[in-house]
């Protein structure tokens, strides 16, 4: 693996260099952006070992940091859980975190946060968030974080890079809510920027597909028919895995628009038989939760054979 | 001065009867009056707003790039551009349709105005060495032709809104009087499109139309249908 800290200064600059960050580059009133407890580092390495996966490499700089891998869950039980942290209280103006997540050959993993990603208020510069996701033969990882939730303002940029052979299985979500919705007289797009970015390769460097979008509230409407329209929830889920996997869950993935849980789901297969995209927009969030939980169900029913259990009464 | 016979292959190319398969697509209209998404004039217009958005800033953004290529004699770039497309069509409808209508465009242009860049573009394809897109293949038309990339953004453009207005004659209660009413109110943001796509890069290419996909993912999987997908 490179050495983080390299590669992250040199995509980081890169990622900041984004066209649509240009009115966003005045330095906070507080610390300069990626000051020391501004710039983010979090690695998780996961291997196999004696018949289970570990989490056999952790190394952090605040505000990040990772709790130990816990072995709670009942369908897979060898399966590492390890929860992102955030020590500061949210995503802040200035904030560059950079995270890695490297999952060798035949290890599984999921990977989640604590709570939701609330991306603070900004007057000043922006936040962003560098992602690498890199998966050996036969891996398997969950990557199932909380919702986001920028609020008024808020700038923030993102961008995934996800590295697997053809054998391994990702499954990646990205829950977006409008703002806070029950603060004040309620808030509902009302940030400034949410760019998010993801590109997806095999090990020999041949690109698979890449997304990116850029929601800016303030500049188009996103009530307009075709984009938000009435919703209010997105929830954006990439699945990487072998075709035949794919081909099965595409078939039992309904497209539809459901007016009593109010909200409209679709699966489409990738290119180059990379996988399965599956969108999500709904009303309200638990509708888009239970939709991609139920997808998580599948993915883990025709992958791993298994069961997600209930959801903790408390999460 | 752009010469009257450039404006008449401008209009010959940016034509809705081009035979490149234009007809048989909605680009998404057609689930979205099916589940109601459309019902109007208003919501119309919003939905075909909303694609000529995504067809810029996307699309336009590479057929730019190509076109700059095909002037620079460069076919690895115009292929970077192509694939940069073709990558980013998450969307198994819309990457169906780019396809379709790319082959068919580079095969008119070798068929009207052969040129040895035209020749190698088809070459290309046909041995599946380039994926072949509709906007990279419609700016090799206009390079070859020597009209602009502010010509060839401009037949882009049109192609869609004329697409996705077509088919909603078909699917929908409106008259060919609105139909127009719409075409000519959208037209007037080509310009102020053309300037941001003109400005940006092939990594700059980006969307968010989540409905707008939702809706072909359902399309894809309808029984009853009038359009491809």
């Amino acid at each position: 693996m490179r050495d983080g800290d390299m590669s992250g200064e040199f995509t980081m600059r890169s990622l900041c260099d984004a066209p649509e960050l240009a009115a966003y580059r005045d330095e906070p009133q507080q610390l300069p952006a990626g000051a020391p407890g501004k710039d983010g580092f979090l690695r998780l390495g996961f291997e196999h070992r004696d018949g289970r996966s570990v989490l056999s490499e952790l190394a952090h700089r605040a505000p990040l940091l990772a709790q130990q891998a816990l072995y709670y869950d009942e369908g897979m039980p060898e399966l590492p859980h390890v929860m992102m942290i955030c020590t500061a209280g949210g995503v802040l103006q200035g904030d560059r975190y950079a995270v890695e997540i490297i999952v060798g050959e035949n290890a599984e993993a999921h990977v989640t946060t604590q709570s939701a990603t609330k991306i603070q208020e900004m007057d000043a510069n922006f936040a962003a968030q560098m992602l690498d996701i890199v998966l050996g033969e036969n891996a398997y990882l969950e990557y199932l974080p909380d919702p986001v939730i920028p609020y008024r303002d808020a700038r923030f940029i993102a961008r995934t890079r996800i590295c697997l052979p053809q054998s391994a299985t990702l499954l990646y979500s990205e829950v977006l809510l409008p703002g806070r919705t029950h603060y004040r007289s309620g808030e509902r797009f009302e940030f400034a920027l949410f760019s998010s970015s993801t590109r997806t390769e095999r090990p020999g460097g041949e690109t698979l597909c890449s997304e990116k979008y850029v929601i800016e509230p303030q500049r188009s409407d996103l009530r307009a028919r075709g984009v938000m329209g009435d919703f209010d929830v997105f929830a954006n889920v990439l699945l990487f895995t072998p075709q035949g996997h794919a081909e099965r869950l595409f078939a039992e993935t309904a497209a539809e628009m459901n007016a009593k849980e109010r909200y409209a789901a679709g699966a489409t297969r990738l290119p180059n038989g990379a996988g399965i995209a599956y969108k999500i927009v709904g009303v309200d969030r638990e509708a888009v939760q239970a939709q991609v939980r139920a997808f998580w169900s599948r993915v883990r029913r025709e992958v791993k054979n298994a069961a997600v259990t209930q959801q903790f009464q408390w999460r | 001065m752009t010469s009257i016979t450039d404006l008449m292959r401008l209009l010959q190319f940016g034509d809705s009867m081009l035979p490149v398969g234009a007809f048989a697509f909605s680009n998404g209209l057609e689930a979205a009056i099916q589940q109601r998404v459309i019902d109007d004039i208003d919501s119309l217009t919003q939905f075909v707003r909303t694609g000529l958005g995504v067809a810029a800033t996307t699309d336009g953004i590479a057929l730019i790039e190509a076109h700059r290529g095909a002037l620079a004699g460069d076919v690895d770039r115009i292929a970077r551009a192509d694939h940069a497309v073709a990558q980013r069509k998450l969307n198994e409808e819309m990457r169906t349709m780019t396809l379709r209508m790319g082959r068919k465009i580079a095969e008119l242009l070798v068929h009207v105005a052969p040129t040895p860049l035209a020749q190698e573009w088809l070459t290309r394809i046909a041995r599946h060495a380039t994926p072949g897109t509709f906007p990279v293949g419609l700016a090799l038309v206009f390079a070859t032709q020597g009209l602009s990339e502010g010509h060839a953004f401009t037949a882009h453009q049109y192609g869609v809104a004329t697409m996705m207005l077509s088919a909603s004659l078909r699917l929908m209660k409106i008259s060919y009087l609105d139909g127009q009413a719409i075409l000519r109110e959208v037209n007037a943001l080509a310009d102020d499109a053309y300037r941001r796509s003109a400005a940006a890069t092939v990594d700059d290419m980006a969307a968010f139309a989540p409905l707008a996909d939702i809706l072909a993912a359902i399309h894809v999987k309808s029984h009853v249908r009038m359009f491809m997908n």
